[in-house]
């Protein structure tokens, strides 16, 4: 599987769920559609806006991306915006398992380095990351093959309507 | 040689288990909130077709994080939950009843079991010796179908606590130098075992700041040995049959070991806007502040309660401060109540609000612009509270009382 598209946004390390979406919306929206609007609202207010502007949009992120809330309302937003695959030196737990359970990829890399407007591929089953702009490989660990299954199956309830339970 | 969670997870399927291995477990309870439930539902409807749960009374809902509702919209995500939990028959905790982590606790938590929450802070109820973790609603919706989740086993890290903490230093302080050390995602993917004399000495509910914050390091859960502090913990909620003993075999493998020597803690707070930016209470003494809370799932329960009594008692609240309490539970409230504690909040001049998650998420409570919070709650972020222009300190429950006499950051070893 490969992903091809632009570097959206760089951030740094320890971004939370708060951040990217506030508790004071999501109690009060279960469309996801209409929840995106406020996605990095506090810190990024043109974020959606430019989401939606850009083809394939990628994010990339330094240390522990995710961290903090449950709240699967932040890789849901995400996805509502547009975003492709996010690449980050590191993920926080929750946030890893529930983007992965609803579909959207995300690249542990080290080290990765791009700028907004970057042009980058990533091959998921090589564990390859490509910055087209810079003409930089980077290598990274290999999905486990469990959790690209959920992956292929586009999450992990699709993939356990598939298997008819956890074949783990 | 096993840690506690490699026990609990090998006894749970059937053989040893190692790090770092994906494993299937069946779950024992699982729990949501009005947060987190009604995406499951979603979920569940949308790629399962179904609403039905596996078992009604693994299965479990908690109106919390926005009680009483706000508004219309938010008192029908309310109907929405409490629809599902009607046709399904399970248990329904409601606007009032407490956060979820403490009516959990109360009425579920015990030894061995596996717990799951769509709530980070699940991790609470490895306190009484369960393996319990937080995961999203994805997770939960996959749960409350299956009755099955998949884990990676994880590495653990020993934290020793070599006593007993001084005067008015609490778990919280604990907890917060750990954080110092650790950082934000010092344990991600990985168990903070918490061991020693001086988890020894504390009770259920003090654990439980400890464990609550695990995941503000990254961890997967944090948890405490089973011993007779957990048995009569389950003895006052009237479950004392849900007893086992846990500890870790002496030799037990651990990545890491990190000891904390008890006398030389003391009062801290997490400044603005990282759990990790932690600083001594000294170094930030004379802060002023303008609002003061007491509660949530980290410091809301009846220990925490009394400590804020016992200093603020015969004092009052200082004129330019809002001090706003938030008991864990219903149970904790009344008690609190009985105990003359809550005499001692309103007539010190605190607001007493519904048991819940209140001021912690910005909900149900608001704070104005540039304006300074100091919070017995476990997250600082940015706009944690509504408010991405006010700022967050948190810290002790003692702490807390007596900056709210003072109207700035004070050590409560002073007052």
């Amino acid at each position: 599987m490969e992903i091809e598209g632009i570097v959206l946004r760089v951030f740094p390390r320890d971004t939370n769920t708060d951040e990217i979406i506030s508790g004071k919306y999501k109690y009060d929206e279960l469309d996801l559609e209409k929840l995106a609007v406020h996605t990095f609202e506090a810190i990024d207010e043109k974020f959606y806006e430019d989401a939606k502007r850009t083809e394939n949009p990628i994010l990339v992120a330094r240390e522990n991306f995710g961290c903090g809330s449950s709240r699967e309302q932040a890789p849901q937003v995400l996805k509502a915006c547009g975003i492709k695959c996010i690449i980050a030196d590191s993920f926080a737990r929750i946030f890893y398992r529930n983007a992965f359970n609803i579909g959207l990829p995300l690249i542990e890399c080290p080290g990765f380095s791009a700028e907004p407007g970057d042009r980058v591929l990533v091959d998921l089953k090589k564990g390859k990351v490509v910055n087209l702009m810079k003409d930089m490989t980077y290598e990274f660990k290999p999905i486990p093959m469990f959790i690209r299954k959920i992956l292929d199956a586009g999450g992990l309830l699709e993939y356990l309507k598939r298997e008819g339970g956890f074949k783990v | 040689m096993e840690t506690m969670v490699e026990k609990i997870l090998g006894r749970k399927i059937g053989r040893k288990v190692s790090p770092g291995e994906l494993i299937a477990v069946q779950v024992d309870l699982v729990f949501a909130h009005d947060g987190t439930m009604p995406l499951a539902i979603q979920q569940m409807e949308k790629h399962l077709g179904t609403r039905k749960v596996f078992d009604s009374e693994k299965v479990v809902a908690i109106c919390d994080h926005a009680v009483p509702p706000p508004s219309e919209r938010v008192a029908n995500v309310h109907k929405f939950v409490r629809e599902f939990a009607k046709e399904n028959g399970i248990k329904i905790y409601e606007n009032g009843d407490g956060v979820c982590h403490q009516i959990i606790a109360e009425n579920y938590s015990a030894p061995w079991k596996v717990i799951i929450g769509a709530d980070s802070h699940s991790c609470t109820h490895g306190a009484l010796g369960a393996f319990a973790t937080g995961m999203g609603s994805t997770d939960v919706a996959a749960i409350m179908a299956y009755g099955m989740t998949w884990l990676r086993v994880p590495e653990s890290i020993k934290i020793e606590l070599t006593g007993e903490l001084p005067r008015r230093v609490l778990s919280k302080d604990v907890f917060l130098t750990l954080l110092g050390i650790l950082g934000a995602d010092g344990a991600t993917y990985q168990t903070l075992e918490f061991l020693g004399e001086g988890i020894k000495a504390m009770s259920v509910g003090e654990r439980m700041t400890l464990t609550n914050m695990a995941i503000e390091a990254g961890a997967k859960t944090g948890i405490c040995e089973a011993d007779e502090k957990v048995r009569e913990f389950l003895r006052e909620n009237g479950r004392e049959n849900e007893f086992q003993p846990l500890h870790p075999d002496v030799s037990a493998y651990y990545k890491d070991e990190i000891i904390l020597e008890s006398e030389r803690i003391e009062p801290m707070v997490a400044c603005p806007h990282k759990v990790d930016n932690v600083k001594s209470v000294s170094e930030v003494e004379g802060l002023e502040i303008d609002v003061v809370c007491l509660g949530s799932c980290t410091n809301g329960r009846i220990e925490d309660l009394r400590v804020a009594a016992e200093i603020l008692k015969g004092k009052k609240v200082h004129q330019e401060v809002r001090f706003i309490v938030y008991p864990a539970s219903r149970k904790v409230l009344m008690r609190a109540y009985e105990e003359g504690i809550i005499d001692v909040f309103l007539s010190a001049g605190a607001s007493i609000g519904v048991p819940g998650c209140g001021f912690c998420i910005g909900r149900v409570v608001a704070v104005g612009d540039g304006e300074r919070v100091l919070s017995t709650q476990n997250r600082n972020f940015l706009g944690r509270m509504g408010n991405n222009k006010a700022e967050i300190y948190l810290s002790s429950p003692a702490t807390a009382a007596a900056s709210a006499i003072t109207g700035k950051i004070t050590d409560p070893r002073e007052v």
